[in-house]
């Protein structure tokens, strides 16, 4: 049924560039461009979803094509093969590919400001702090491991002495007692949990050492020297977008129920949930996407306790600056 | 065949039946996993809440399986025409043939997510899984043939194409739909384990995806059931295609002459290590070209060159080996007791299937299930029932491994001439004697077909057990690896997984022609 409509759209973008082509005394095209996600279509991404749906991207000119992730897609693999101008990352992630692999790539702003991830458990069995982790089995999905060893190192833990499993993006081990805890988004899973009678207790990385930002705007070396253009007018309409959905998170994510939402198996009241508690999390004053020199400094710091070894210049301020 | 009538007699549907009462009460009393099972009613009650959903996903995962299954088969019986024809080739294609056969999905997905993109995972991942079994049936069904049909396009002056055309393509068509209704299914699970990880927001591995963070076993249960409901309408659907065909192309008496064997032994030494060679290198020829082909860039997409730069020579190989190796130590053991549990397991339900005759039609529609569902779905369930232990992994692994195993040891034991169970029957043997001096000897060459083909699938378990209940081994080496950006790894682990399936494939195979040389026996392909 989607295919179908899909297929269509495709064939009629096929058309419209075919008529571009065939009559060059027409209105230029909007230039295409690609962005990767990093998760499956969620409240998470909002913003761009709000800035596609009223044109924003089309009015600074771009025809922006939205990849959605999923668990095997490294969000980085798109932009080294060039399936996608930009992508959104965990730093953590990135900086380890710049200075270990010696990639190409450049952080050009962050979606987070704070991390959402964090640690959830149950209000009966509560995880307040890191050194409640003690003797206790946290699940935590393999790509995060390491984000979980910061967390213990920054807080003098021996990681011996927590048992960590894998997570499989699935709460029911948590409220049936199997796990004491999840690494997850604390703007996501304390929902689910909630439909599920129990009342969850979580508390953010951030707060207590692992300072990093996440969904961190990322884009090769050879783009921003490219596309630097387009990539600010990606900046400009995506803030546009953010800021319109974060001044009301109730409002928009009940209108993409038949269209961004439409069959991903979430309900909307997760979805404005998830938009309502992300808020603050993203909200500056320094305005969306914003990286500050302390920030940027914090991140580094964070990162060298796991020995990730981070530097000023893999951050690139520039294109904020001239939104 | 028989299975497929067992189905439809009464016994089977009344057994069925209580079984699914059983399955409500268990439910309603959350027996399992305090409600981890929850009632048939509640998840039939989910469905109808969810039928909006499920249009979009099963339209995707149907169109990407059907175009893999077309594409794989479409591959599949090409190459089984020109591997009978040209057997030489065969020969040549070996090592790919084996290696299709071996690989585990779950280590190629990521590899196809990274080079390919769109829907084109789904579908390659489809096509593999359907390759192997229709090439083997095509080849199979174009050996035998009635030699003395060919003997009369031959008496008329026809040449090789024709006899191919009238009397083999003919005579094989009931083994290729045979191997069709069993690829079906599989080109089903490929698609949606391409989906569950490979992005995209259609397909049913994708709404599995988004609802395993809702804590909603019923959901998840319906999204199985669908899927087994797909691949169980796809088997379906050959299997009665190849029910109205058979009547007409079976040889009415039977011709005792075998077709010719096809075997090189006679061909000069230096062509024959040619070709082991070559059928030793084609499968990284393949693999070098296909990233050549894709363009996909070097940092991303090793080549086998890269992977031995990568394990070998890189400035990090050490620690990439010392991490390969304490994966491998992990994970190696438990294979190998996962897949003696599973050929345990399947053996121990051939033989009571045999004990018991009523016992297969009561056990196959529940079996059939198992091999349908999607792992993913249910292995956070099964955490919930096992623990993240030992126990977990042997369980996955079991119930990846026996059913094709069982299928097969089933075969062997039906095979068994009825002329030889005579004797000790008229001895007044016990069943169980009879058993143990006839009809396991007898059925010897299926016992290591069932083992051959149980090797590369008790790898498939135990990495998913690994990657999403233990985290240990090579499952977890390779979700690991993408943490951090290891794209070497990430295809070391591919590669290695490939090559130790290949490998135990050969040591069974190496067994098996000893033991059965002695015996007097036949390899079963």
């Amino acid at each position: 049924m989607t295919l179908t409509i899909s297929r269509r759209g495709f064939l009629h973008t096929a058309a419209a560039a075919g008529a571009t082509l065939a009559l060059p005394g027409r209105a230029r095209a909007a230039t295409p461009f690609t962005m990767q996600a990093a998760w499956i279509n969620d409240a998470e991404f909002s913003g761009y979803f709000l800035a596609i749906d009223k044109g924003y991207y089309a009015e600074e000119g771009l025809d922006l094509t939205y990849l959605p992730g999923g668990p095997d897609v490294i969000p980085e693999s798109a932009i080294i093969a060039g399936r996608a101008d930009l992508t959104l990352t965990t730093p953590d992630t990135t900086i380890r590919a710049i200075s270990e692999q010696g990639a190409k790539f450049k952080i050009i702003g962050a979606q987070y400001q704070k991390n959402p991830i964090g640690v959830v458990s149950l209000k009966k069995n509560p995880i307040n702090a890191p050194a409640d982790l003690v003797g206790k089995t946290i699940a935590v999905p393999p790509v995060n491991i390491v984000t979980v060893e910061a967390l213990l190192a920054l807080n003098g833990i021996d990681k011996t002495q927590v048992n960590i499993v894998p997570y499989a993006y699935d709460p029911t081990p948590l409220v049936k007692g199997e796990i004491d805890a999840s690494l997850d988004f604390t703007t996501n899973v304390p929902f689910t949990i909630g439909q599920l009678g129990e009342e969850a207790q979580s508390f953010l990385l951030y707060d207590h050492g692992v300072t990093l930002y996440n969904d961190t705007v990322v884009v090769t070396e050879e783009t921003l020297a490219a596309k630097r253009k387009e990539l600010v007018a990606w900046l400009r309409a995506s803030r546009k977008g953010w800021v319109e959905n974060l001044a009301d998170p109730a409002l928009y994510p009940p209108q993409w129920a038949e269209t961004w939402f439409a069959g991903t198996g979430r309900s909307i009241e997760n979805e404005v949930f998830f938009n309502t508690a992300q808020k603050p999390l993203i909200d500056t004053p320094n305005g969306i996407f914003a990286m500050t020199e302390e920030d940027i400094e914090k991140n580094i710091q964070a990162l060298a306790a796991v020995g990730i070894t981070g530097s000023r210049d893999m951050f690139d301020t520039t294109l904020l600056a001239e939104i | 065949m028989a299975i497929e009538r067992a189905w439809w007699r009464s016994g089977s549907l009344r057994n069925l039946l209580i079984l699914l009462i059983l399955w409500e009460v268990v439910g309603h009393l959350k027996l399992v996993a305090g409600g981890a099972l929850p009632p048939l009613s509640a998840i039939l009650i989910r469905f109808w809440i969810d039928r909006a959903d499920y249009p979009g996903h099963v339209a995707a995962t149907v169109w990407a399986s059907v175009l893999g299954f077309v594409i794989g088969n479409v591959a599949a019986i090409g190459a089984g025409v020109l591997f009978v024809l040209f057997p030489r080739l065969q020969r040549l294609a070996r090592g790919v043939n084996i290696a299709v056969f071996a690989l585990p999905p779950i280590a190629i997905a990521p590899i196809l997510v990274l080079t390919l993109q769109g829907m084109a995972p789904r579908v390659v991942l489809a096509a593999l899984g359907v390759y192997f079994v229709t090439m083997t049936a095509t080849v199979v069904g174009l050996s035998q043939y009635d030699t003395r049909s060919a003997d009369v396009v031959r008496a008329y002056g026809g040449g090789n194409w024709r006899v191919m055309k009238l009397v083999r393509l003919r005579g094989a068509i009931p083994d290729i739909l045979g191997g069709l209704r069993i690829a079906a299914p599989n080109a089903v699970l490929g698609a949606i384990l391409a989906e569950f990880g490979g992005g995209g927001r259609w397909g049913l591995g994708t709404y599995l995806l988004g609802s395993l963070g809702r804590g909603e076993p019923a959901r998840l249960w319906g999204i199985g059931l669908v899927a087994t409901l797909i691949a169980g309408a796809s088997y379906a659907v050959f299997a009665l295609v190849s029910a109205r065909i058979l009547g007409s192309t079976r040889s009415v008496t039977l011709n005792t002459a075998l077709p010719p064997s096809d075997a090189d032994a006679d061909a000069p030494l230096a062509l024959r290590i040619a070709l082991m060679a070559g059928a030793a290198a084609l499968p990284f020829v393949l693999w070098w070209a296909f990233i050549r082909l894709t363009g996909v860039p070097e940092m991303i997409a090793k080549t086998p060159w890269g992977v031995v730069d990568y394990l070998f020579l890189a400035d990090a190989s050490a620690t990439a080996r010392a991490k390969l190796l304490a994966a491998l130590a992990q994970t190696l053991p438990i294979t190998a007791l996962g897949m003696v549990a599973g050929l345990g397991f399947a053996f121990l339900l051939a033989i009571s299937s045999r004990m018991i005759p009523g016992f297969i039609r009561a056990f196959m529609p529940v079996a059939l299930v198992t091999q349908t569902m999607p792992l993913v779905a249910l292995t956070p369930l099964l955490v919930l029932m096992l623990g993240r232990g030992l126990s977990v992994t042997l369980w996955i692994t079991i119930s990846v491994t026996f059913f094709p195993a069982f299928v097969l040891l089933v075969q062997g034991l039906q095979r068994v001439p009825q002329s030889v169970l005579d004797l000790p029957r008229a001895y007044g043997a016990p069943a169980w004697k009879e058993l143990r001096m006839v009809s396991i000897p007898a059925a010897l060459p299926y016992l290591f077909a069932a083992t051959r083909l149980t090797v590369p699938r008790a790898l498939l378990g135990v990495m998913i057990a690994e990657w999403l209940a233990t985290g240990t081994g090579l499952g977890n080496l390779l979700n690991q690896s993408r943490g951090y950006l290891d794209y070497g790894m990430i295809w070391t682990v591919a590669a290695v997984s490939v090559c130790l399936s290949v490998a135990f494939y050969y040591a069974v195979l190496a067994v098996e022609r000893r033991v059965l040389t002695r015996l007097g026996m036949q390899v079963v392909e």
